[in-house]
């Protein structure tokens, strides 16, 4: 297969202006005439955001503090990045060691300076050519795509005899693990494994245990992992992501080492969030810090930083540093409502951990305030709730957390966030009780409404399960239940269009809060059974 | 080794980059024979630099690895088409690379690898006398071998016994030492590590055994 590189369209990111007239250079000959242009992080999302290119070229270094790593991060994360474009770092010798152990996003191939026009065009080729065969693939996955499909698409390349095996395998991996198939995605890396020791299968393996239930051998195969692939970035960040659950202190260490490997302004951040539970307010800071001032660019950042740096540094006595950060944290985000209630509960922590009763309180209402008018992301929620405690409204607390936790009970993250702030409260225990408690509850709601289903009792199932779907929005489980069990009526007792629009509703609501819930498939294969021709179509 | 000269070595190696992209220029305008010669010279001087680099990060604990799959096929195409072949036209130089798309992929540093067989390639072409062979096949016991073998007089008995000595002259032995360092530091999860064997018979023969 040969690609007309003519017919394509590039972006070139470069900060250093003889940098890309060189390159641009290098791409003509290499045939790629028709290709923009970008200096910096911001001129690279505007582009990416206004048009659809086939391959983007980018520079690992870009300045302003930040990395061809970071913004690859970004606009996949931002989808600004379709899975069916090609993405080429370039580097240093002293950096491509970052790019090519990269964790979950990495990029197609990396190349290291100095090349030749022929060197170039050779790699252009065959990522291009790679993008090409694994096309079927990319087009089931990203924001719209349907999860199922590319797992039925990857059978039917693995089928045949190509080249392209290997990746193929590799994004099947990826996608069992995503639809929570762990059993199936631990046979496919053991399948690999046993071919050959490779770092990608190592940790897919341990990933497919440590969602099956094995945290410990999982554990023990990413340190051994780590002992021969010291610089795969993956491994460190599996590996903290278990610890936490055990071991803060560990994981706070892992971070540490990947962080060696590898600067990133998320890892900083993770670094600052592990190092305050740990109550290493100044190891907080430093990593908070480093989050804020190393991105000049702004788009790296979140508002979790400016958070984490307010605190440590109240912690260790810095009330008016803490204070100036609260400030300037509005100065750098847009305005939303997660932005004030945010700023205005990290206010009153820092008022309340500096003994202004009055100030806190007053800074506490206006964040309660804006809860009531929005609804907020979870992780604002809980700073709210933290700063109750702190003024010693702890039942308001609770019920912040509680509502939080019904919604995201199946959210591991989510449900680490509430512990620390149980924690920071000095109510550890008790958190975990809590939490234990209501994460059973909504098992248990879940578990009866099935049961009374089972039962016969439809009726009395699809009333329990619509009372908590249209309280819980952001609760899947609850919603497909409930979706589920509407459809079941219509299924026995006949159309009925009120009925079947409420499904499609709960269901939107459960696409919404989690595309990749494990049942969403059985609610939208048994809705587009039961619904008639004509009937509103599932947005998926 | 001190850090400044550590520090010296890399603005040299980025140097001598930037001359030969002027070097590249200067060649496509007007070629020569002269030309290529010395872009061939600041190409092999600026790979030495990157070996010592590469040394001195060792010895400081900051070299890393980075370890993922590479197609084999691929890779010997890479490593050939970096390999200054029209120098030696009086060598006959074989390498197949139907044996790495047998093999398919295998987990290393392409980029570090490469450098210790194209090192191992020149050393052989400058001593071969009629032919020069890179081979890829995979261990018995598992691992993946690269040898290049010549037929040249082969190496002197105290490299062969593990020196690094003085091979020949124009020969420091830093090729030697970098292909032993970067063998070693290829591992597996199962504890399994890289070598170099080198061995005499009609010539010499050098392999890299990845883990």
């Amino acid at each position: 297969m040969t690609i007309d590189l003519r017919e394509l369209r590039g972006l070139l990111i470069d900060d250093v202006a003889e940098m890309r007239t060189t390159v641009r250079i290098q791409l003509a000959d290499a045939g790629l005439e028709r290709c923009d242009t970008a200096r910096n992080v911001k001129e690279a999302v505007e582009r990416l955001g206004a048009n659809r290119y086939d391959l983007v070229i980018c520079d690992y270094n870009l300045g302003q503090g930040a990395d061809g790593q970071q913004l690859l991060e970004l606009v996949r994360r931002r989808q600004l990045l379709p899975p069916t474009t090609a993405f080429l770092m370039i580097t240093g010798e002293t950096s491509y060691e970052q790019v090519s152990t990269a964790a979950e996003y990495a990029p197609d191939d990396y190349l290291i300076k100095p090349f030749t026009s022929g060197t170039l065009h050779t790699r252009l080729e065959r990522i291009l050519e790679k993008k090409e065969a694994l096309r079927p693939v990319y087009q089931h996955m990203g924001e719209r795509g349907d999860r199922a499909k590319a797992l039925a698409t990857c059978d039917a390349l693995l089928a045949q005899p190509s080249r392209y095996s290997l990746d193929v395998l590799r994004l099947k991996g990826d996608l069992l693990l995503q639809t929570r198939r762990q059993d199936e995605a631990l046979a496919l890396y053991e399948g690999v494994l046993r071919q050959r020791a490779t770092p990608w299968a190592e940790v897919g393996r341990a990933r497919a245990l440590a969602a099956a239930g094995r945290e410990d051998r999982a554990r023990e195969h990413l340190n051994a992992a780590l002992a021969a692939y010291p610089n795969y970035l993956a491994a460190y960040d599996s590996l903290a992501g278990l610890l936490k659950k055990t071991d803060a202190a560990a994981a706070q260490q892992v971070v540490e080492q990947a962080l060696k490997v590898a600067p990133s302004t998320r890892r900083q951040r993770s670094l600052g969030a592990l190092a305050l539970d740990n109550r290493d307010f100044s190891r907080a800071e430093e990593a908070f810090r480093r989050a804020v001032e190393k991105d000049r660019t702004g788009f790296f950042k979140s508002h979790d930083d400016y958070a984490g740096l307010a605190k440590s540094c109240v912690e260790q006595g810095k009330t008016q540093e803490a204070l100036s950060v609260v400030k300037e944290m509005g100065d750098h985000f847009s305005r939303t409502p997660e932005l004030a209630a945010r700023q205005a509960a990290v206010e009153s922590l820092v008022h309340s951990r500096a003994g202004d009763s009055a100030a806190a309180k007053a800074a506490l209402d206006r964040a309660l305030a804006v809860q009531q008018e929005a609804g907020l992301d979870p992780t604002t929620a809980l700073e709210i709730a933290q700063a109750c405690f702190a003024d010693g409204r702890n039942d308001e607390a609770r019920r912040i957390i509680q509502a939080v936790a019904e919604e995201h009970y199946e959210d591991d993250t989510v449900f680490a966030q509430a512990q620390s702030v149980f924690a920071a409260a000095g109510l550890k225990e008790e958190g975990a009780i809590f939490l234990e408690v209501t994460k059973k509850r909504m098992i248990k709601l879940n578990n009866d409404a099935v049961a009374l289903a089972k039962a016969g009792q439809l009726e009395q199932a699809i009333t329990m399960l619509q009372e908590a779907a249209d309280r819980l929005t952001s609760n899947c489980q609850v919603s497909l239940n409930a979706a589920i069990a509407l459809l079941m009526h219509i299924h026995k007792r006949g159309p009925d269009a009120d009925r079947l629009a409420q499904a499609h509703r709960y269901i939107s609501q459960a696409i919404v809060a989690n595309r990749d819930h494990a049942k969403l498939p059985e609610a939208v294969a048994l809705y587009r059974k039961v619904a008639p021709e004509g009937a509103p179509v599932l947005d998926i | 080794m001190d850090a400044f000269v550590a520090a010296a070595i890399h603005d040299a190696k980025n140097s001598l980059n930037a001359l030969g992209a002027w070097l590249d220029e200067a060649g496509r305008e007007c070629p020569s024979p002269a030309l290529h010669q010395a872009q061939t010279l600041a190409a092999r001087l600026s790979a030495q630099l990157v070996e010592l680099l590469v040394l001195y990060r060792a010895g400081e604990g900051t070299l890393r690895l980075a370890i993922d799959d590479h197609d084999v096929a691929d890779f010997l195409a890479d490593t050939m088409a970096e390999l200054e072949l029209t120098d030696h036209r009086d060598i006959a130089f074989t390498c197949d690379p139907g044996t790495g798309t047998a093999i398919g992929h295998w987990a290393f540093d392409a980029y570090l690898v490469r450098f210790a067989l194209l090192d191992a390639l020149r050393n052989a072409l400058r001593h071969a006398r009629s032919r020069v062979a890179l081979t890829v096949a995979l261990e018995p016991g598992g691992g993946m071998r690269f040898t290049v073998t010549d037929d040249g007089t082969g190496f002197p008995g105290d490299v062969l016994d593990g020196g690094v000595g003085e091979m020949a002259p124009g020969s420091s032995g830093l090729g030697i030492a970098f292909a032993r360092l970067i063998a070693a530091r290829h591992a597996t999860p199962g504890g399994r590590h890289g070598h170099v064997e080198l061995a005499n018979a009609n010539g010499a023969s050098f392999s890299l055994v990845l883990p």
